[in-house]
């Protein structure tokens, strides 16, 4: 019946080009529609109609390459047999947050583990482009696994933080009212945070909040106060978590992007990667805006991504001595939309985050931002009246990759036994990952404790040695380590005041950078105000210097991204004689 | 134990400002250290191997690293200690007066280093893709314009082979022309505004002689590429540099190259509490670079972005010599031991010299001092009367540019340390015809300066004769008359 009611209103918004049809309990939809947004309205529609999942393969006039996206390098630049023919036990797609918790979670287990990472490092994509926050859990729909995880890892990455050797704190979220009515919503606010397990709320009288946050906007009516509210940087923690997982004998290969399944029945026997392929005993999906295409290599391709750009504006770290919490106020619309609606988020390293927007819009690795979003984020500025757009030092865009029923898919395969989805893992996933990591681990051994048996890893080592930041050691201290480390004393990035010993470190961890962006990730040069502008060539050289290649083959992000394109000397003269 | 040495005078910056500070410095008497966070010493200067330096100063074109050259032998052979590779982590005011940096080197480890007088010769960082809010992608090619010149001129790398350069400020005109000569094609230089920004001579010299077009108000909207630059989007703007729908076209390239504005580096000067002007973006100061903290001196490109180097070393000489008297001489008139106190009750922090006798603040005192350090630092603390009324109470006379002028440094003078000062000045528009400059104390016009033309790149420079001001002067006025305007 939902069918027939799909179907009614696809026709009368597209006529006959567009169809729906049931697949194994999934809804899909197929032929053409005119427009992106129009596609994106049958997807949500669909959505409503209570099925397992929306396969959303309707093409749009205006962006018929978003249907031919696909995850893997040109053919040319296919990688060399070094992974040919090896076996694993567990084969984690995809270097993200999901995937880098998920490994180390199972280096806790006497397995065998290859995580597969198609770019130069890990947290290349939705990991290095969102605001850090790690949720408090109100925001999310009562009774979704957004929710359950969000909870649970919030309380998780505090311990995570300390064993992992990164920066973690809760400076807490203040949720303003906008007007005096919407005080009123104090008791319904109360009653989904105690609905979702939220670890606590407090209302804030706007006297309150004006004195614990003297610069905040006139306009507000109090706030909703969660102190659970948690930052972390979500690039460093992502490769924490890699060098961890490395540390306990996961083995991890960048650039090297999984191209398809070889399937025996209902089991998946081979991954193929663009270094050859590898027997898989259980394979784990954690790939991100890919996640629908990893799972049609194996056939069980019961649910789409759309992807859901958000813009973040980064305020010079002089910024954040003029807020204490993070604040947003969502407006009334705000409720019915997709999305918390975004706000003013500290980071670890005391700058604020501004953002994020919402658009729907095409492109799994579209990043690049427009004029529009940065003009949404003013919003978010004038909560915080000390703070200006003149403030940014850059801005960047992230995608989302969002199921249609917009919820977290975390569940074995129904259709392949060796196979566990860690799918449309959106926001609140970064909050949500050790959580998430967990279960999947649980079902993993589970699944693989069915052709053998597992034990625990005895020898998993938690703590994972964090390399020392020079600036924020006591000088006694620092002393010592340059006296120890003479590197440590020359200082190559002066506005973050990174020390060539830090991105020499940073080149030879377990997971060694190997260009600009991977550096600046570990080490921070180039995050500051100058964003670059001193401190470039000097990194250049030390990465160089680490890697025995000439400076001219530095990278800003992996093959293809040279920093110069020929030394000057030996550079063709443009035809002159 | 943290190792400490102590100077009269500590530089910090070792470019054309700070090496013209610690020269100063030290041939007034001070045992100066200058501090330079770089291998070698002369800031900007080591990457400009074009010539046009020098020209007021010494009457002869130099490139960069010779102008540089010329006072880095001068200070090696001076007796000032010379602190390369040495980053300055913090710095801190003394209980009792003077300056602590702490200090990190690969050498030294960690070090203090006091003195009685700081030079804040910090110079200028570029102002980057994104605080012109240039948007697209981020693939590797796209970088400022000093970035490009280091890479090329000291690295030795080419950034691209077909570049397009966004603003006409003096640097990207510069490297429009090395890039030309490197071999680079240069497919043109884009402007934001209806004007260039940079030196006429530049223009002439690396756009017009080298066949490299200008287009003014059109800019990039957005670049192109996943590795690397592929193509930026150029569209027209408006007069309020709004883009006008439609004009918008695609160029190929692999490379852009950003002069888009330079901003005064003052974190230190910050972290002292000083306030900077909302113009300039450097802290406001007497002629000799005197900022509203006694003891901080602040000159070069860290004070406001200059066209020319020899006005940087001037500016330098200035500060270095000063803070030398300062040091040794302890804090003059203007800072007294009220004063002093005050400064650190009015929330900079730290107590009055205590060889001096802290005065008990008379009732109100404290309030006025703090309308004093204000007014010094930031004019619309009290308003503009009760500003300069309380720089008078100082012995200082603030300097007032009328309609028509960007800004004046200094922003105002101590008339107790007597003798000549320079000011500089921009123009805040383009005047093609002929203007008059006269700067006057009350009814009396102290000097009068007549310009063929003005143009906002280009900084003019005005001496006067501080004993020509009249006691009790509490302001001087800058005024710019058009030609045929002078009568009304």
């Amino acid at each position: 019946l939902s069918l027939e009611k799909l179907r009614a209103a696809i026709r009368a918004r597209c006529g006959d080009e567009a169809a729906a049809r049931e697949d194994r309990g999934s809804l899909v939809l197929e032929g053409r529609v005119a427009t992106w947004a129009m596609r994106t309205e049958l997807g949500f529609l669909a959505a409503r109609e209570g099925f397992r999942g929306v396969v959303n393969d309707l093409v749009a006039a205006d962006a018929e390459w978003a249907a031919r996206e696909a995850p893997g390098p040109e053919a040319s630049a296919a990688g060399g047999g070094s992974l040919e023919g090896l076996a694993f036990d567990m084969v984690v797609i995809g270097g993200g947050v999901i995937g880098c918790a998920i490994a180390r979670e199972l280096s806790k287990w006497r397995v065998s583990v290859l995580l597969l990472e198609k770019e130069e490092d890990v947290a290349f994509h939705a990991s290095s482009r969102n605001d850090g926050m790690i949720h408090d859990g109100f925001a999310a729909k009562p009774g979704s696994l957004k929710a359950k995880y969000n909870v649970l890892g919030n309380r998780l990455w505090e311990p995570l933080a300390r064993e992992l050797g990164i920066d973690f704190e809760r400076p807490g979220a203040l949720v303003l009212f906008a007007n005096a009515a919407s005080k009123a919503l104090y008791p319904a606010f109360a009653a989904r945070a105690a609905m979702n397990g939220v670890d606590g709320w407090e209302y804030w009288s706007p006297r309150r909040v004006r004195a614990e946050e003297p610069n905040v906007a006139a306009g507000q009516h109090g706030a909703f106060f969660l102190p659970s509210a948690g930052i972390v940087s979500p690039y460093r923690a992502t490769v924490a978590l890699a060098e961890s997982a490395i540390a306990n004998g996961v083995r991890v290969e960048l650039s090297t992007c999984a191209t398809g399944m070889a399937l025996d029945k209902d089991r998946i026997t081979r991954v193929m990667t663009t270094k050859g392929s590898v027997r898989a005993a259980l394979v784990v999906n954690a790939a991100g805006n890919w996640a629908d295409t990893v799972a049609a290599w194996a056939d069980d391709r019961f649910f789409s991504l759309h992807q859901r750009r958000g813009t973040d504006m980064i305020l010079d770290p002089r910024a954040g001595a003029l807020q204490n919490h993070i604040m947003s106020m969502p407006s009334v619309t705000q409720a019915k939309s997709k999305t918390k609606g975004g706000g003013l988020v500290r980071t670890v390293e005391g700058n604020i985050l501004v953002g994020p927007t919402a658009a729907e819009l095409p492109g799994r690795e579209a990043y690049a931002t427009d004029p529009g979003e940065l003009r949404e984020l003013e919003k978010h500025l004038r909560l915080n009246r000390a703070l200006s757009s003149s403030m940014a030092i850059t801005y960047f865009a992230g995608v989302r990759a969002c199921t249609w029923e917009e919820d977290f898919i975390i569940e074995r395969s129904t259709r392949v036994r060796n196979l566990v989805h860690a799918a449309g893992i959106q926001s609140p996933g970064l909050a949500s990952a050790p959580a998430i990591a967990a279960e999947i681990a649980r079902l993993s051994v589970e699944a693989l404790s069915e052709t053998r048996k597992v034990a625990p890893n005895a020898s998993f080592i938690a703590r994972r040695e964090a390399p020392p930041e020079l600036r924020r050691l006591p000088l006694e201290e620092r002393a010592r380590a340059i006296a120890a480390n003479p590197s440590y004393g020359r200082i190559v990035c002066r506005c973050e005041e990174i020390s060539e010993g830090e991105i020499r470190d940073a080149m030879s961890s377990p997971l060694p950078a190997r260009s600009l962006d991977a550096v600046k990730r570990r080490a921070r040069p180039g995050m500051g105000r100058c964003h670059g502008g001193f401190c470039t060539p000097r990194v250049m050289e030390i990465i160089a210097d680490e890697l025995g290649s000439p400076l001219v083959a530095v990278t800003k992000k992996g093959e293809g991204s040279e920093m110069a394109v020929a030394e000057t000397k030996t550079a063709e003269r443009g035809g002159r004689p | 134990m943290i190792a400490r040495r102590d100077y009269d005078v500590l530089v910090i910056g070792g470019g054309p400002a700070g090496l013209a500070a610690a020269l100063a410095a030290k041939a007034a008497g001070a045992e100066v250290g200058l501090v330079e966070r770089e291998e070698r010493l002369g800031g900007i200067l080591k990457q400009c191997v074009h010539d046009g330096f020098g020209l007021v100063r010494f009457g002869e074109m130099l490139a960069g690293p010779e102008y540089a050259h010329r006072y880095i032998e001068l200070v090696e052979a001076s007796g000032v200690k010379v602190l390369l590779e040495t980053f300055v982590h913090a710095v801190r005011r003394e209980e009792g007066g003077g300056f602590v940096l702490e200090c990190v080197s690969r050498e030294g480890g960690v070090f203090e280093a006091g003195a009685g007088a700081l030079v804040l010769a910090t110079g200028c960082r570029e102002r980057t893709d994104r605080q012109v809010f240039i948007h697209g992608d981020r693939p590797a090619g796209v970088l400022t314009a000093g970035l490009a010149q280091h890479l090329v001129n000291i690295e030795g790398l080419l950034p691209g082979r077909r570049a397009v350069i966004l603003g006409s400020g003096d640097i990207g005109l510069i490297m429009a022309r090395r890039l030309s000569l490197e071999g680079v094609e240069v497919e043109g230089v884009y402007e934001l505004k209806s004007e260039p920004s940079g030196l006429s001579r530049n223009l002439q010299q690396c756009l017009v002689d080298f066949g490299i077009p200008l287009h003014l108000s059109t800019t990039v909207t957005a670049v192109h590429g996943r590795g690397r630059v592929e193509a930026v989007t150029v569209a027209e703007v408006d007069q309020k540099g709004q883009v006008r729908a439609g004009t918008e076209r695609r160029i190929a390239c692999d490379c852009l190259v950003l002069s888009v504005g330079l901003i005064p580096e003052n974190e230190l000067a910050l972290s002292l509490g000083l306030t900077l002007d909302a113009v300039t973006k450097g802290p406001r100061v007497d002629q000799d670079g005197a900022s509203a903290l006694p003891g901080v001196f602040v000159c070069g490109n860290a004070l406001h972005v200059n066209d020319l180097v020899d006005y940087v070393s001037e500016s330098g000489e200035a500060a270095g010599a000063a803070a030398a008297r300062f040091a040794r001489r302890g804090p003059g008139r203007a800072e007294g031991a009220a004063g002093r106190d005050e400064v650190g009750a009015s929330g900079l922090g730290g107590p009055g010299r205590p060889s001096v006798p802290a005065a008990k603040p008379r009732k109100g005192a404290l309030a006025r001092a703090r309308a004093r350090m204000a007014a010094r630092g930031a004019y619309s603390a009290s308003g503009v009367v009760e500003a300069a009324a309380a720089l008078a109470e100082d012995g200082l006379v603030r300097v007032r540019p009328g309609p028509g002028f960007l800004y004046v440094v200094p922003q105002y003078l101590d008339l107790s340390k007597g003798g000549p000062a320079v000011f500089f000045f921009r123009a805040n528009a383009t005047i093609k015809e002929g203007a008059t400059v006269t700067l006057s104390a009350g009814a009396r016009v102290l000097l009068v300066k007549r310009y063929a033309a003005l143009r906002p790149p280009e900084m003019e420079r005005l001496e006067i004769d501080t004993a020509e001001i009249p006691e009790g002067t509490a302001e001087l006025v800058l005024e710019l008359r058009r030609k045929g305007e002078d009568h009304v």
